[in-house]
């Protein structure tokens, strides 16, 4: 109610010749600013009617004849006539200067497609990159990623895995022996050919149940060429549990598989025979390029060899410590470095390992 | 190994209409990969026999012939260079679309074609152009099929009886089964994955129970359980018949006479390896022993063997006449000349024979046979099987007396008590007991006793030797011939749980991030060997390294234990390319320690290079230093003096070492000699190497919210010379202590060396931050502190350049 009631006073006030005077200048200051159209000019109109010298402070100077009790009223009036002006010269202003930096957007040219100047781009090596896929997918379905030394010995690398002496395995020619005295328990030292070691060493530490892979590089005394190198990796996965069978594995498997390529992957399980597993087979997936109708890439089988894969053998649960009519499980090994080569379509091994950048920037 | 389809149709029913294809798909899906199918003949599609009607000389080639020819149907225009055409004669005729090998090298499929002007509606082959054998052709004669006396148009591989179809099995898929390795095993087991009925393997050779044995004594019962033999008398010996030669051919076997096609003809057949001795080359009896130190045989590939005590031989009271098991010696073979022969089809113990096999270094078909453990029961059905064709194919041959059978193994079935219900819960699928048996008969398994949950199995002999032994050794053979392919894929049921923590590996992978991704390193994958040049070249010492008994090369010899060898080849092979290199690698490095197993320390490692006046080092250094912080560690301050690294410079490094003395990280520029070692001398080069496994074990920053300055600070810039030798840490270090209270940072922005600065001396300019929480500094303050600097970095020999 009290702003109404000034608002009538004010409007008394306004009868009067101050008023008068006031309002036709905030009219013809209104009306002067709608012609400027440049920052001087501006400038002289701010300073025509708010300088010191101006227009408003002309008027101003008949304050001193305007009655006393009216004289409150009268400076109000006049604030509000000087802030109505000068905010229309700062909204005026803001305006020129608006127009003036939309003006120039178009002055001059940019080269937007020189190139950036953001400091070298370095790469991770394929096979760890993939590995790092790898261990992530397995990682969520709650399998651990452990670890084993990758100088073994050969209890580790073949007798705790049901490898006889006489295994062809052991044969100097597919493994790696280090220089060393032969140990009573531990035989002599060797370049781990598998990852499978680390199965016997968790199942050790952990006992079961356990669900774990284990990646890493591992060694095979053989000649070099373009699908062989001397050293590569492996992924080895193992599950134990109580009632765990091959119906698991295989729902495993193409859970990792469609994952890690992102699109529906099957595999099948042929007859295989590896000692450290019982039944043993061998694990195909099929083929990403025809997706199984045969192609050159699949040798119009549909179906890619993929890794070796089993029942834990009853001897390898027995040499890891854990109870074989208790628990019962399933290992896979896989070669990631075959992996890698496929998914990429690197035609030679030898070329991770060149340590060549032509190779290596390419990832 | 190949295996003839044929072959097999001796042993057991295959329906004609029995795609091949789905055999071999069966036998991959259950019992072991087929590589390959091969259909004899397929090479000869669109090949036909021809009738050359007539004959009339080329127009405008005198070595031309134009060979009117009937094909069945129609009557062929052909162009033929052949010199032996004559009309009336059979020949192979290539049509149109044929495909051939021109002159027996170039492959080309034919069309129509005008030859010197004449039209050419084919071919008319000779026998290298379709891989024929035509032993008796001259030069520049076809292929004469006149023998046939085929039908005009008949496909060539009809009339050459080439309808065979050959199974290629991958041979590492049958290692664990010795009974795959011959016709009859293999359709045992097509009889079990088709239900197509089997024949009895039984040949029927009658021998007479008197007459001329051989002697045979076994000196070593071990190595060989049982050893049969027989003499035969009265034979010639010759080239076998068609039918003998073809089959040997069609599996790849070579053909020699026919005894000894015959001993390769009954291994292809029952996968036991025989042997036939000339009898007038063995003295008095065969011996089983072992061999004497240095004993020597030449074998029947005419190659002179020295032996050891730890092969076995078959000899008589004065020679050795074979290496058991693997190959015949020369002079005890079978020859046109030999007119009575010892049969021995013998059982050998699988290690030995494979281990003198690969001493020796001789593989063979027999060899391939023994080391997969053969079942002794075989010796006896093979040696009559021999028999049996011997009679067949050199009729006046006579027996001459009881086969000897030195018989030293003990046989005791193997019996396995099977939980059907735990094979049921490892296969994943609800197998019937019904079906299980089922299956199990399907292979000879007997069950000799069946309660509701479980079977008394007895293994038949020739799965027995070393296959199957155990219960999960049936529930394979109950999955495989269930087939893998109607197990449904099922995801196990297991309680949720948090993996065990991988810090090592958290660790690789936030290093690969920040040195990649955010530092512009290239990651590189090396071996973990190099050779004694490297060893010597990075000035290393060859006795702190584990070696490589059997090494592949001269630079794979010694175990690494450090990265810097190997990367400084990945330098050479990549500086023309690119002369500004970050590479580094993530990997293991050992080093011998007086326990069994060596230390292997995850290293993170790598180097820079740079041209020669500029220094890499505080490149490598600042690494370490973003690593550290990208794994919330607080590394302590670096000495600077190295130890253990001789490829470093010693002057131009520094280590960082945890509270406990060990090692985290070293840093410095490249010795010299070793730049020049690799041929680096133009380059500046740095190196860095952290231990990830040290590291890790460090603990990590905590981080706790300080409150965000409210005053402002004040900064100076100072610029003080000094000589070369005073460390810009003991410049930073006598800042700091002029005044802790209210100095926030010190930091290096200049660092110049060159015009308007004394030779030997450099110009540091630092921006020194001063800041007191509670208050905005007067000037007072802000001056009196940086009096304190002045007098400070004086003292230290420095000369304050805008004072």
């Amino acid at each position: 109610m009290k702003n109404s009631q000034k608002v009538s006073k004010l409007a008394e006030l306004q009868n009067s010749t101050m008023e008068k005077q006031l309002n036709t200048l905030q009219e013809d200051a209104l009306e002067s600013l709608k012609k400027i159209n440049n920052l001087e000019k501006l400038k002289e109109l701010e300073v025509e009617y708010l300088g010191r010298k101006g227009k408003l402070t002309e008027i101003l100077r008949g304050l001193k004849d305007v009655p006393a009790e009216q004289k409150p009223l009268a400076g109000q009036l006049s604030n509000k006539v000087k802030t109505i002006i000068s905010d229309a010269i700062e909204a005026k202003k803001q305006e020129i200067e608006r127009i003036d930096v939309e003006k120039s957007l178009n002055e001059g040219f940019f080269d937007t497609t020189a190139p950036s100047t953001s400091s070298q781009i370095g790469t991770i090596h394929p096979v760890f990159e993939t590995l790092t896929e790898v261990e992530n997918i397995f990682s969520q379905m709650g399998f651990t990623i452990a670890d084993g030394p990758e100088i073994e010995s050969e209890y580790y690398n073949f007798t705790a895995l049901n490898i006889p002496d006489d295994h062809p395995a052991r044969d100097m020619q597919d493994t790696f022996f280090v220089e060393q005295t032969q140990h009573p328990e531990h035989g002599h030292q060797v370049l781990r050919t598998q990852t499978s070691p680390v199965q016997i060493r968790a199942m050790k530490e952990h006992g079961a149940p356990l669900r774990l892979i284990a990646p890493g590089r591992v060694f095979r005394n053989e000649a070099t060429d373009a699908s062989h190198d001397s050293t590569f990796h492996q992924v080895e996965g193992l599950l134990i549990d109580k009632d765990i069978s091959i119906a698991h594995l295989k729902g495993v498997l193409e859970q990792f598989l469609t994952r890690l390529f992102d699109k529906k992957v099957s595999v099948r399980f042929r007859p295989g025979y590896f000692p450290f597993v019982e039944p043993g087979f061998e694990v195909d997936f099929s083929c990403l390029i025809c997706e199984g109708k045969g192609c050159r890439v699949c040798k119009h089988l549909g179906w890619v060899e993929f890794m070796g894969a089993g029942m834990v053998h009853p001897n390898v649960l027995k040499a890891g410590e854990i109870d074989s009519e208790k628990y019962q499980g399933w290992a896979f090994g896989f070669g990631l470095t075959r992996l890698v080569m496929m998914r990429y379509k690197i035609p030679d091994i030898r070329l991770l390992t060149s340590g060549d950048l032509r190779f290596l920037k390419q990832f | 190994m190949l295996i003839s389809l044929n072959w097999l149709r001796e042993f057991i029913d295959i329906p004609s209409d029995f795609s091949p294809e789905e055999l071999a798909n069966r036998l991959t899906l259950k019992t072991a990969e087929i590589e390959t199918v091969i259909k004899q003949g397929k090479h000869l599609d669109d090949i036909v026999i021809g009738k050359i009607q007539k004959l009339s000389p080329h127009p405008d080639a005198d070595s031309l012939t134009i060979a009117t020819t009937d094909i069945g149907d129609q009557s062929l225009q052909i162009v033929c260079g052949g010199a032996n055409l004559k009309e009336n004669m059979l020949v192979a005729v290539a049509k149109i679309g044929a495909t051939v090998s021109w002159h027996g090298t170039e492959t080309i499929t034919m069309k129509k074609t005008k030859i010197r002007g004449v039209e050419s509606h084919g071919m008319i082959c000779a026998g290298e152009e379709i891989d024929i054998d035509d032993p008796n052709a001259g030069p520049k004669d076809i292929l004469d099929l006149t023998y046939l006396k085929s039908a005009p148009g008949t496909p060539l591989a009809t009339a050459l009886s080439l309808n065979d179809i050959i199974f290629e099995f991958d041979n590492k898929s049958l290692t664990h089964r010795p009974d795959l390795w011959g016709h009859y095993g293999i359709a045992r087991e097509i009889s079990a994955l088709t239900k197509f009925p089997l024949k009895v393997f039984r040949p029927t050779t009658q021998i007479p129970e008197t007459g001329k044995s051989p002697q045979v004594t076994v000196e070593t019962p071990e190595l060989c359980p049982r050893y049969s033999a027989i003499i035969v008398e009265n034979i010639v010996v010759e080239e076998s018949p068609a039918w003998l030669k073809s089959r040997l051919k069609s599996v790849d076997h070579g053909t020699h006479n026919n005894i000894v096609d015959i001993t390769n003809y009954v291994m292809a057949e029952t996968g036991q390896p025989l042997h036939a001795f000339d009898l007038d080359n063995i003295k008095e009896g065969i011996v089983v022993r072992s061999a004497k130190p240095k004993e020597k045989i030449t074998t029947l590939k005419d190659e002179e063997k020295t032996l050891s005590t730890d092969n076995l031989v078959i000899a008589d009271h004065e020679k050795p006449l074979a290496i058991a098991g693997i190959i015949g010696g020369k002079h005890s073979g079978v020859t046109t000349k030999t007119t009575s022969i010892l049969i021995e089809s013998a059982n050998f113990k699988a290690a030995p024979v494979r281990n003198t096999s690969s001493k020796l270094g001789i593989r063979t078909d027999s060899l391939q046979r023994f080391e997969k453990s053969l079942d002794p029961h075989l010796t006896t059905i093979a040696l009559k099987r021999a028999l049996e064709m011997i009679l067949k194919v050199c009729p006046q041959a006579k027996i001459s007396g009881p086969i000897t059978d030195i018989n030293n193994f003990d046989y005791k079935p193997v019996i396995i008590k099977l939980n059907t219900e735990k094979a049921r819960t490892k296969i994943g699928v609800n197998i019937s007991n019904k079906r299980i048996s089922e299956i199990l008969a399907s292979l000879h398994f007997e069950i000799t006793e069946e309660k509701e949950d479980s079977f008394t199995v007895k293994v038949p002999s020739f799965r027995s030797t070393k296959d199957v032994l155990i219960e999960e050794d049936l529930i394979e053979e109950i999955a495989r011939i269930h087939g893998y392919e109607e197990i449904d894929e099922k995801i196990p049921r297991l309680p949720l749980h948090l993996p065990a923590k991988t810090p090592l590996r958290d660790a690789t992978i936030e290093a690969r991030k920040t040195l990649s991704y955010g530092l512009g390193f290239n990651e590189v994958l090396n071996y973990s060997y190099y050779g004694i040049t490297d060893i010597k070249n990075c000035l290393l010492s060859e006795s702190d390294h584990l070696t490589i008994k059997n090494s592949l090369s001269q630079e794979q010899t010694h175990m690494i234990i450090s990265h810097l060898p190997n990367l400084l080849k990945n330098v050479q092979t990549n500086i023309k390319n690119f002369p500004d290199l970050k590479l580094y690698e993530i990997a293991r490095t050992f080093r011998p320690t007086d326990d069994f197993f060596p230390v292997e320390d995850t290293y993170l490692s790598g180097i820079i290079t740079s041209p020669k006046n500029q220094s890499p080092f505080y490149d490598s250094k600042g690494v370490i230093e973003h690593l550290a912080h990208s794994l919330d560690i607080k590394l302590p301050r670096p000495v600077p003096q190295i130890t253990a690294t001789p490829y470093a410079h010693p002057k131009q490094a520094i280590t960082y070492l945890s509270p406990s003395g060990a090692t985290l990280a070293k840093c410095y520029h490249l010795h010299p000699l070793v730049l020049r070692n690799f041929d680096l001398e133009n380059f500046q080069v740095s190196g860095f190497e952290i231990n990830l496994s040290e590291l890790i074990s460090l603990k990590k920053v905590s981080k706790t919210f300080k409150q965000i300055p409210k005053f402002p600070a004040s900064s100076i810039d100072i610029s003080v010379i000094f000589s070369l030798d005073v460390e810009v840490q003991s410049a930073i270090d006598v800042i700091k202590k002029s005044n802790q209270a209210l100095i926030e940072s010190v930091a290096l922005f200049d660092n110049y060396q060159g015009p308007g600065i004394p030779d030997n001396k450099k110009a540091l300019a630092f921006k020194i931050n001063l800041r007191a929480a509670e208050r905005t500094l007067t000037d007072e303050e802000v001056s009196s502190a940086q009096k304190n600097i002045f007098n400070n970095l004086e003292t230290l020999g420095g000369t304050i350049r805008n004072k």
